[in-house]
């Protein structure tokens, strides 16, 4: 048996993974990169999280840096603010909305202005003029001047303080003054005490490039005329002006009329090109359920320092990482899905040069949690399935990583294989599947929950050892799969179509994908039949690890909890449970793709709790016991069984043959030939423990030596004392370093293997 | 033209082959991986040709070049 490595790294072949509509829809589902609420709300896009952020850490001066850049006149603006983003916080939901208005002050009263007033820009050569007084006046003049148009202001007023008054009337003293000094800093030009009609503006035409006139004066003298608010454009008069309402409103229409005035200075139609202006939707998720301080920090007048940290310390700092939050894989890599999936497709797009996204395809248990999490179904699993089909059919999926779990499925499916009707039975009503890992783990629980079976159903019974195709779905190997589907589909047929009673939701959840099989839990049985005498369940309280398997499936995870009821488990509430519930790191072949990323999975799935943990899928029940944790899956303790300490690789293979052997005897009375060693074959405690962790089987180190017996061919190291003899088998070389024991046989010190083939080199 | 080697190991008369009898020398051999070659100098026995690859080579180099070969 052998699975074919790619040829070649100079492949050309490319399959588009999906189409650009396609990417754009999926890269839509993912809101991460949403503005929060409050931002969104702002017309003026004033970035009101990262306020409130450096404001919670005391940074006053990084506040009014953010709140300067807004308005040319902030503190101004600051106390007149309406804060329409307050009503979109979303902590209104829960209790009252973060004070922003009385950050922006506190930000504008302690903050530090930046000594960094922008570079030296040179004026541009068109002019604009400005008539009348009031807000928007004043603002417009503002804005103009920090977009370099000379700017010449002609008012009633007698002086620059009065002017602003005239704007600003509602703003206490300290902070006219404040916006007065930053006034006379501008080279904004001063026509004072000028009577204002229409014919001084008419006149004006020919000095100034662009007319603006303030929305009182508009109405007064330009009665006829209809301004754009949109625009703040009068295209009929072609002056500049606009009727906004109330102080935000103002700054708004102020910083529309400058860009309507930078349009039209460069004769370009004011309509066009103007860009996202004003307030937007948002599409972001939130989830405000963990928000604790609710109710606002009282202040009379402007907040202290202190008073002001803790109240900007309430912002929940909206963000979507739903999918991160429960993920071990996106926490790994540091992504969220959007820039994830793009970096994917731009992977398996790419034809030549590193892939340097093979890693984070193949380290995705596929799992489906994060289908589940985010608010709007967004499944990186499905992405990074699709990816691994793609570089499966382009050739370009290196096989070292799904190798060993491969060359393993086919074992179950071929050594290891066993399907047999009931004894006594040509075909039957049912067919017990308890699935490649039960087999390999907990062979004893397998055989005890067949004869039960057998038993107490009618009918017939029969018994499929064997692999569903999962191992195979999940590397992307697709040809391979529909094999493994006929293949097992044709020795269903045999035993005469019969129910499926499935032992792991895995399988389950794939058997289902064959369409048309009649498919049913075990869990589901031992309801119907009731448990077995016997069942007993555990005395300390212990906590529920929902398969991913069982993902959607809520009849499956019903069915567990009423077993371990039935049983007199206690079992504990844990995050993340149900539809929810991570993987344990087997799904996807994590486990054998990223040893890294899989334990990290698993150890997110062990910080939910302390207890105990019972699993209904025999790789969760491996991977919790491997890392020292008490671990059961719930037939063990249906059945009365203790698989014990988890096996190593090898043991899993042996606990196949093994369990086959002793059904194929004592049910069917088929004796099996076992293959005997003519040779003695030990191993140290350091060679088992680097053959584990270097995925090298007994079986592997067995060829090396039959060969290094055959041929006599070994190297000698006078400095280990060692021998070491190789073979080739499949797409690996395997070493085997050992002592010769004095009977012929071999103390096996270690193994290690390599992909690369060796040749001598001529010349 | 000039002998390009990637990776050299000399046994320095410390490797034996068992079945010919003789010491390991410093001898020619070629790495292949995915349609790429390496040219290296490893032990090869002067008698029959048997290449040994030691432990830390086949776990440190050469897992190092697969891997990379594997993402090209």
């Amino acid at each position: 048996m052998i699975i074919e490595e790619r040829g070649s790294t100079h492949v050309y072949k490319q399959i588009r993974m999906l189409s650009k509509e396609e990417l754009e829809r999926l890269e839509s589902r993912c809101v991460h990169e949403q503005p929060a609420f409050c931002v969104a709300a702002c017309p003026l896009k004033l970035d009101a999280k990262a306020l409130a952020q450096a404001v919670s850490q005391g940074n006053f001066d990084e506040a009014r840096k953010l709140y300067e850049k807004i308005a040319p006149f902030p503190h101004i603006l600051a106390a007149g603010c309406d804060a329409p983003c307050e009503a979109k916080c979303r902590l209104t939901e829960r209790g009252d909305a973060v004070d922003l208005r009385a950050l922006e002050q506190a930000a504008m009263a302690y903050g530090q202005r930046g000594r960094a007033r922008g570079v030296l820009r040179m004026k541009k050569r068109k002019t604009a003029a400005v008539f009348g007084s009031g807000l928007y006046s004043l603002f417009l003049a503002g804005e103009l001047n920090k977009k370099a148009y000379p700017v010449t202001v002609f008012c009633r007023e007698d002086d620059a303080d009065a002017f602003i008054a005239a704007g600003a009337g509602f703003a206490p003293p300290e902070a006219l003054a404040a916006d007065a000094a930053l006034l006379k800093e501008t080279d904004i030009a001063f026509r004072f005490s000028t009577d204002l009609s229409r014919e001084l503006i008419e006149e004006q035409r020919e000095r100034f490039d662009v007319l603006c006139l303030s929305p009182e004066l508009y109405a007064s003298l330009y009665p006829e005329g209809s301004a754009d608010a949109a625009l703040q454009y009068d295209r009929e008069n072609r002056l500049v002006s606009g009727s906004p309402r109330g102080v935000t409103e103002t700054a708004f229409c102020a910083k529309k009329a400058a860009l309507t005035v930078d349009r039209l200075a460069q004769n370009l139609d004011p309509g066009n090109s103007r860009g996202a202006e004003g307030p937007v939707e948002t599409r972001l998720y939130t989830d405000v359920s963990g928000a604790e301080a609710l109710a606002r920090v009282p202040h009379q007048g402007l907040y202290t320092p202190g008073e002001a940290v803790r109240e900007a310390g309430r912002c929940l700092q909206c963000r979507c990482d739903e999918c991160i939050k429960g993920c071990a894989y996106l926490q790994h890599y540091q992504k969220f899905p959007r820039v994830l999936t793009r970096e994917i497709y731009n992977n398996v797009s790419i034809i030549m040069g590193d892939h340097m996204m093979n890693k984070p395809i193949n380290a995705c248990s596929l799992c489906g949690q994060c289908s589940v999490t985010c608010p709007n179904g967004y499944d990186m699993g499905e992405i990074c399935h699709l990816a691994r089909q793609n570089m499966v059919s382009t050739d370009k999926m290196p096989l070292a990583p799904h190798e060993f779990a491969l060359m393993d499925m086919l074992f179950s499916n071929n050594e290891a294989f066993l399907c047999r009707p009931q004894p006594g039975f040509e075909t039957c009503q049912y067919v017990f599947f308890p699935g490649c890992q039960a087999a390999a783990i907990a062979p004893e629980t397998v055989k005890a929950a067949y004869l039960d079976l057998c038993r107490r159903l009618d009918g017939g019974v029969g018994l499929l050892l064997g692999c569903c195709g999962a191992i195979c779905d999940w590397a992307g190997r697709y040809e391979l799969y529909d094999q493994t589907k006929e293949f097992i589909r044709r020795e269903l047929a045999r035993l005469g179509d019969p129910t499926v009673i499935v032992g792991c939701p895995s399988c389950k959840k794939e058997l289902a994908g064959y369409g048309e099989l009649k498919l049913v839990g075990i869990w589901d049985v031992l309801l119907r039949l009731g448990l077995p005498e016997g069942a007993r369940g555990l005395e300390r309280p212990a906590a529920l690890h929902d398969s991913c398997g069982a993902r959607g499936d809520p009849g499956t995870q019903e069915a567990v909890r009423s077993i371990a009821k039935a049983l007199g488990v206690r079992l504990e509430d844990t995050p993340y449970s149900g539809d929810r519930s991570p993987c344990c790191g087997y799904g996807g072949l994590t486990a054998y793709a990223n040893r890294e990323v899989a334990g990290e999975m698993t150890a997110k799935c062990l910080e939910r709790s302390d207890a105990p943990y019972i699993s209904y899928c025999m790789a969760c029940r491996d991977r919790f016991a491997r890392q020292g944790r008490e671990s059961r899956h719930i037939l063990e303790l249906v059945y009365g069984t203790d698989a014990g300490d988890p096996p190593d690789i090898s043991q899993k293979r042996y606990n196949r043959l093994t369990l086959k052997k002793e059904l194929l005897w004592e049910l069917w009375h088929e004796e099996t030939r076992e293959m005997k060693l003519d040779f003695e074959l030990r191993f140290t405690e350091e060679a088992l423990r680097l053959m584990d962790e270097r995925m090298i089987l007994k079986d592997d180190v067995i060829a090396v030596l039959e060969e290094q017996r055959r041929t006599g061919q070994a190297v000698f190291d006078a400095d280990s004392g060692l021998t070491a003899a190789c073979r080739r088998v499949g797409n690996v070389t395997f070493w085997v370093k050992y002592t010769p024991l004095d009977n012929g046989g071999y103390l096996v010190r270690s193994a290690y293997s390599h992909r690369m083939q060796v040749v001598r080199r001529q010349g | 033209m000039a002998d390009k080697n990637y990776y050299t190991v000399d046994p320095q008369g410390k490797l034996r082959c068992l079945k010919c009898g003789v010491p390991l020398e410093k001898g020619k051999a070629k790495f292949l991986y995915l349609d790429n070659g390496f040219p290296v100098e490893l032990p090869v026995c002067p008698v029959c040709g048997f290449v040994y690859v030691p432990e830390e080579l086949a776990l440190g180099k050469v897992l190092a070049v697969e891997k990379a070969l594997e993402d090209k």
